[in-house]
């Protein structure tokens, strides 16, 4: 039996105070993280706070930061969790508030599920299945892993958008939305899709850092599926946004030099159509970036293209070839997937 | 001498041409050959992947065929270019998807053949350069500085793509380097998230805040300066920190160095040669520092 220092982040309301305490702790091997946050409890001081229940990492309860990484502190063994002899440093989630000591507030997590109407919305005119809802076992394996999400909330914790901006729906409502947008009961694609897209703190605000896929303990690749919605809402048609202005600039500028053209980008983000139709949001936005463009003249950072090194790609016409070649494949697929749709229709029934 | 396959990505061909100069006379003084990829295509950078995952894929398998051509080892200068790289060439260990993606290629004459393992110029200079080989080099031990670490989030994650479990010493290479290098380290939270330069035009507010968190806890933590292996990273942390400052209402005055002219301060080189009088946030009192 070993012993293991841990420190703990504690949050007393009645007096207000955040402060840190050790702990040290008899371990066996195989001993959690969980395990020693009750052995704390009951043995050294009844007054740490902290929710757990199933402790074989089902019921999403016990998510809690170790080592400033959001986990479940039930399927995180001590020796995985001590590096070199250290400390174990325990706090609580992070975006959310501190109730007390580990405990913190999940309604502000939990409302994102809500916002994003995130439960089956079946085909209303059509007669209920005498038994469940069914779907192919093909379609389910495509979104199957954004199922397995227990709502631990360790997504949110380390996400870097929920860190600035408490309006983001954040990684599990948007794969949980995910998983309706791709299920073939659902009603209500569409309007998830348009949804999606043009609320404020929707797809596009994702800053694509990984920090969920990396904490969710159940590999729902909450990014994956964000970066899914935006293909699929791009295809829907939901294009009049900052988001796909940017894809669609960055696109071109790839297609003509091989390079992307960052001086390009910011005109194409705000919209050349909008500039040219007066539209004042966008001129203030294209003045927003006057200082910054102004600053990296000033250091010599900006370049025209005949100064650049490489500004243009060797064999630019195979990198445009292949532009052509996946557009017409692409159209090719879609052609496909309508008389795939139309047949898919016909069996369930006329949807 | 040792010859790698060399893709500068386009920001250090754009608005971080330090960048490209500096891995050069790096890369020269170290023994480095450096092929350089001239037909290859931007990575997409997760960009193109947006609407065009599959476009992205080929981009990147066609990138990667000529390095496999060449029989040489992939280097990336940028860590979004490297994350990029390894996704594509992590989906393309798949047969069949990489038969798919090789119909694209076969015009020109190249295939891809699954064999690529795309690395940073730092990870290069740790596993095949070397320590011994490092601390030969150095001239100018970087003892005064204090250096926050910042890594971009595709050099830290996914750590299954990364490789870490194989290759652990990539988890802080950071960190190795600075004290390889004679200089402390200053960690702080911010040091492996995300600088915010993929939203700056989506959402500058939140872009910003992010950028000015990160600077002003390095700064209050006692950094002079940042080292990052990305450049997107470097565009907003130093070329957008006047207008994070602004947004966070604090004075932040922090140079953020490129990895390579970390590296070729302490190798002796001339700051001139290692591009450090081209950025926005003025980095001659860090010279001065270290009596450059």
């Amino acid at each position: 039996m070993a012993q293991q220092e841990f420190i703990i982040e504690r949050y007393n309301p009645d007096t207000d105070e955040s402060y840190e305490e050790s702990f040290n702790v008899d371990v066996q091997p195989g001993q959690t993280v969980l395990d020693s946050l009750n052995a704390i409890k009951w043995d050294q001081d009844g007054t740490l706070s902290f929710r757990m229940s199933c402790r074989h990492a089902i019921c999403g309860s016990c998510a809690m930061k170790v080592n400033g990484q959001s986990m479940l502190s039930c399927q995180t063994q001590v020796d995985a969790a001590a590096e070199r002899g250290d400390p174990i440093r325990v706090g609580p989630q992070g975006n959310q508030n501190v109730i007390k000591d580990l405990v913190v507030d999940v309604n502000k997590f939990l409302n994102q599920f809500e916002r994003a109407e995130t439960w089956l919305e079946p085909y209303e005119d059509q007669e209920p299945p005498e038994r469940e809802y069914r779907q192919k076992v093909e379609e389910f394996d495509h979104w199957s892993h954004a199922s397995t999400c227990i709502h631990c909330g360790a997504c949110y914790s380390d996400c870097t958008v929920a860190a600035v901006d408490e309006n983001f729906l954040g990684p599990a409502a948007l794969a949980k939305a995910y998983r309706f947008v791709m299920d073939s009961r659902d009603s209500k694609r569409e309007e998830r899709l348009q949804f999606l897209s043009e609320e404020q703190g929707g797809i596009w605000d994702c800053t694509r850092c990984y920090m969920c896929v990396q904490a969710c303990p159940k590999d729902v690749l909450p990014m994956d599926a964000i970066m899914e919605l935006r293909t699929l809402a791009i295809e829907a048609g939901h294009v009049n946004n900052h988001g796909v202005r940017h894809h669609k600039g960055f696109m071109s500028g790839v297609r003509k030099r091989g390079r992307l053209d960052e001086m390009m980008l910011p005109v194409q983000s705000v919209g050349i159509g909008r500039l040219l139709t007066g539209n004042l949001a966008a001129h203030k936005e294209m003045m927003d970036y006057t200082p910054g463009a102004i600053r990296l003249l000033k250091s010599r950072k900006l370049l025209t293209i005949a100064q650049r090194h490489g500004a243009n790609a060797d064999g630019r016409e195979q990198i445009e070839r292949i532009f052509e070649e996946v557009e017409a494949e692409k159209h090719h697929h879609d052609v496909d997937a309508e008389a795939f749709g139309a047949e898919f229709e016909t069996a369930i029934g006329g949807h | 001498m040792s010859k790698y396959a060399f893709w500068p990505g386009c920001v250090a061909q754009g608005a971080a041409p330090e960048l490209y100069t500096s891995t050069l006379a790096v890369a020269e003084h170290l023994g480095m050959d450096l092929v350089e990829l001239e037909a290859a295509a931007c990575t997409g950078a997760g960009i193109i992947s947006d609407g065009e995952p599959y476009l992205q894929d080929v981009l990147n398998a066609r990138t990667m065929a000529m390095a496999e051509q060449m029989d040489l080892p992939l280097m990336d200068i940028c860590s979004t270019c490297v994350g990029v790289h390894r996704l594509a060439a992590e989906k393309l260990r798949d047969v069949d998807y990489r038969i798919r993606i090789n119909h694209h290629l076969a015009p020109e004459g190249i295939e891809y053949r699954g064999s690529v393992d795309p690395r940073h110029l730092l990870w290069i200079v740790l596993e095949d350069v070397g320590i011994d080989k490092i601390n030969s080099k150095i001239t100018r031990p970087l003892e005064e500085l204090n250096l926050g670490p910042f890594y971009g989030c595709y050099l830290v994650r996914p750590e299954r793509t990364l490789e870490f479990d194989a290759h652990p010493t990539r988890r802080d290479s950071l960190e190795q380097l600075i004290e390889i290098l004679g200089a402390t380290t200053v960690t702080y939270d911010g040091m492996t998230k995300c600088c915010g330069f993929p939203i700056l035009t989506m959402n500058k507010q939140n872009s910003l805040t992010m950028a000015g968190t990160h600077l002003d806890e390095a700064q209050s933590k006692g950094a002079d300066a940042l080292v990052t292996p990305c450049p997107l990273c470097h565009l907003n942390l130093d070329a957008q920190q006047p207008d994070a400052a602004k947004v966070i209402d604090r004075n932040l005055n922090l140079p953020i160095l490129h990895v390579p002219q970390l590296l070729g301060l302490a190798m002796g080189l001339a700051p001139e040669k290692l591009g450090l009088t081209r950025h926005v946030v003025d980095t001659n009192r860090l010279l001065n520092k270290i009596g450059v």
